[in-house]
């Protein structure tokens, strides 16, 4: 209790100087409605790193008319006189068309940045592992712990379930891999300078594309006998079954790559619109229900942070079980087409 | 009119969604209320399901979220 008030001193010592640059502003801020707040570049990809304190400029990499170019900043692109900026997009100044663009984006900086810090976790665990420690005897120290619990629950609860039991264990990486990865994406956008790389839909579409691809590989006979010649129905309905199968090929991951995107995506346009409510009010009303009112829109908001921690596990959990069930069904093999239901009673009975 | 379109359309789709996950969660503790061991294997069967309704409606808040920023116009 005393902390919160502590907290809500702290926030109306800083109301002053809030309202006065309000104040100073209010002409300007009439001026131009246009610039508000950019939403949107909160969530979309950059040409630079933020960090709390700087902008760490990326380098550009960009083949144009079989040449390529590589500039340590954007700035520096445009310095060479070779290219020129139109809306924020590079172009070459000369008017011809860029091939390739090959530039280091905030986003793939995240990806790296998960996809770096899965590799270190798994590493020391496997160092350890190859030790001795948690296979003859009891996993010791705390980071093995949490990793046999995450290991064994995408192991136990997600693969062992949903991909037939003969198969599971070559797909137990590949689930744990993308479940990590993931997780560590989705968390470091809760940073508030940081960005989720899987709020972009190229990063999320790799993924989706990478599952497609070892549902398919990984197919059984079964699968495509499903697909083309589906079983037990009259030769006249294939006409439209057939289609409509492949087409589900491939609307599975691309479900799959639009759920993870749009979740990340609308988390951080909630917070950075239920936090722009106060300027809002602040035009509408005036500073101090500006201010007022900003007590309660950042304590919704950081209800929503702990909502959006929260999501940020389950979507990366969610991603991994659609995986592993697309992966199952398309590996599964079904010997007992005519009698599945007197097949699926009997284990009923048995277990 | 892009607004206009966006914002009834987020209206139907929370609609569709809220009904949809509301009829899984009333299954869900319906059937943990008849058999309270089997609770582990209906919770991960009702996130499965509420997973794919989730899916078709932000393929719909998307399809809003295009319609409200003007892109490919």
């Amino acid at each position: 209790m005393r902390r919160a008030a502590a907290i809500v001193l702290f926030l109306l010592a800083y109301s002053p100087d809030v309202i006065a640059s309000v104040a100073n502003n209010d002409q300007e801020s009439v001026n131009d409605q246009e610039s508000v707040i950019d939403v949107m570049g909160k969530v979309s990809n950059h040409d630079y790193f933020e960090l709390p304190w700087t902008k760490v400029y990326l380098p550009r990499i960009v083949l144009s008319e079989g040449e390529w170019f590589y500039y340590s900043s954007t700035k520096s692109a445009i310095d060479s006189g070779e290219f020129i900026t139109e809306d924020d997009v590079l172009v070459r100044a000369n008017g011809s068309e860029i091939t390739l663009d090959m530039s280091i984006t905030s986003h793939l900086i995240y990806v790296w940045m998960g996809l770096i810090l899965t590799f270190i976790i798994t590493f020391f665990a496997g160092k350890k592992y190859k030790s001795g420690n948690g296979r003859t005897s009891e996993p010791k120290g705390a980071l093995l712990n949490m990793f046999e619990v995450l290991f064994v629950f995408i192991r136990d609860d997600i693969a062992k379930e949903f991909i037939p039991h003969d198969k599971y264990e070559k797909f137990v990486p590949y689930l744990f891999t993308i479940f990590m990865a993931i997780a560590f994406m989705n968390l470091f956008g809760l940073l508030p300078w940081a960005a989720a790389a899987t709020a972009n839909i190229t990063v999320t579409a790799t993924f989706a594309l990478i599952t497609f691809a070892l549902t398919q590989i990984n197919g059984s006979k079964d699968h495509w006998k499903h697909v083309f010649l589906f079983p037990g129905v009259p030769a006249w309905s294939r006409i439209i079954l057939t289609p409509v199968e492949v087409l589900g090929l491939f609307t599975k991951p691309f479900a799959l790559a639009i759920r993870l995107f749009a979740n990340m995506l609308s988390g951080k346009i909630m917070i950075v619109s239920i936090l722009g409510l106060i300027f809002v009010f602040t035009d509408l009303f005036g500073a101090y229900v500006g201010v007022g009112s900003g007590v309660f829109w950042v304590l919704l908001t950081a209800a929503l942070y702990f909502l959006k921690v929260l999501v940020a596990l389950i979507q990366a959990y969610v991603f991994t079980l659609l995986s592993a069930v697309f992966i199952g069904m398309a590996a599964e093999e079904h010997h007992h087409e005519h009698d599945e239901t007197t097949v699926a009673h009997a284990q009923d009975v048995q277990s | 009119m892009g607004f206009l379109a966006a914002g009834i359309g987020a209206g139907i789709i929370a609609i569709g969604a809220g009904i949809g996950i509301g009829m899984i969660g009333k299954g869900a503790t319906e059937s943990i209320a008849r058999q309270p061991e089997a609770a582990g294997d209906i919770r991960g069967a009702m996130l499965l399901t509420a997973v794919f309704i989730e899916g078709v409606a932000l393929i719909g808040a998307i399809v809003c979220l295009i319609l409200a920023l003007g892109i490919g116009q």
